[in-house]
């Protein structure tokens, strides 16, 4: 039992714990293409929440767990849902003439403004010293003392999140109401 | 594994949504790229908690819990709206909502 013990410890972590990062990075990278570049909607939905879950995934293995289990809880169990639901509502008129699924002007200045950005972007990160930081050891971020932040030092932002989330709910179901005019 | 992985990975995730939500057709893929956008920023925002000075403080943490609240408020707001559209033009797709085109 010891000696199981001393070869768990003894199991290189630090460069297992690099690829529960990377692994899960790349496999969210492949599904966001997929949600971006499928034509049918329900497949780029489920890829949108393939990749919601790999994110999460991301979260927890950089240490801040409780954000990983908001992120599927909030994103996979709510918005992905929600999304699914919109297409099907939305579907019947989609189905007429099999169209392009990208706007009028087709999708090439989309992709050039997105290369020009990603190419801006990247440069600056890999020419940037601070990004050469290694990564130090890991934090640790207990959900009690997450709780004790929110109570304390952030509760003004937590209650104006709480107006904010109430009344984009209330004004959500107000707008997608039946208008019951005559 | 440095800052600059996760940054670059963040990048391109935030590249894809800006280019979903430029060019696909219908309303709801538009919402879903602004949605892998926010995903990005959450991304960036745990990363340089991460690799932080003073990780202690959770500053980074915070944000993305409450980033994750306001994404969520929003993708309702916006998928009430999408289906509010599409019950008056009939149609899902961003070219066909011209009303207001002067």
């Amino acid at each position: 039992m010891n000696d199981l013990l001393q070869k768990f410890n003894a199991l290189p972590w630090d460069a297992i714990g690099q690829w529960l990062v990377l692994l899960p990075a790349g496999v969210m990278l492949l599904a966001a293409a997929g949600a971006v570049a499928l034509r049918n909607l329900i497949h780029a939905a489920l890829c949108l929440t393939l990749s919601f879950i790999a994110l999460g995934i991301v979260f927890i293995a950089l240490g801040a767990e409780f954000v990983g289990f908001v992120q599927l809880l909030v994103y996979v169990g709510a918005v992905a849902m929600l999304i699914v639901f919109a297409i099907l509502l939305t579907r019947p008129s989609d189905l007429a003439g099999a169209m392009s699924p990208f706007a009028g002007f087709g999708p090439v200045g989309g992709i050039l403004t997105g290369a020009a950005l990603l190419i801006a972007l990247l440069a600056f990160i890999f020419s940037s010293p601070a990004a050469k930081t290694p990564m130090p050891s890991m934090p640790v971020a207990p959900v009690a003392q997450i709780g004790n932040l929110l109570m304390l030092d952030f509760v003004v932002p937590l209650q104006a999140v709480g107006v904010l989330l109430t009344a984009a709910l209330i004004g959500a179901a107000v707008l997608a109401m039946e208008d019951k005019k005559p | 594994m440095t800052l600059q992985i996760l940054l670059a990975v963040s990048a391109v995730l935030f590249t894809f949504g800006l280019v979903a939500a430029l060019t696909r057709r219908n309303s709801i893929m538009v919402l879903v790229g602004i949605e892998l956008m926010m995903g990005a920023a959450n991304l960036n925002f745990i990363a340089f908690w991460r690799f932080s000075a003073d990780p202690q403080a959770l500053t980074g943490v915070m944000f993305a819990i409450f980033s994750i609240a306001v994404a969520a408020a929003e993708a309702a707001v916006g998928l009430a709206i999408i289906i509010l559209v599409h019950r008056r033009i009939r149609s899902s797709n961003v070219d066909d909502a011209e009303q207001l085109k002067g």
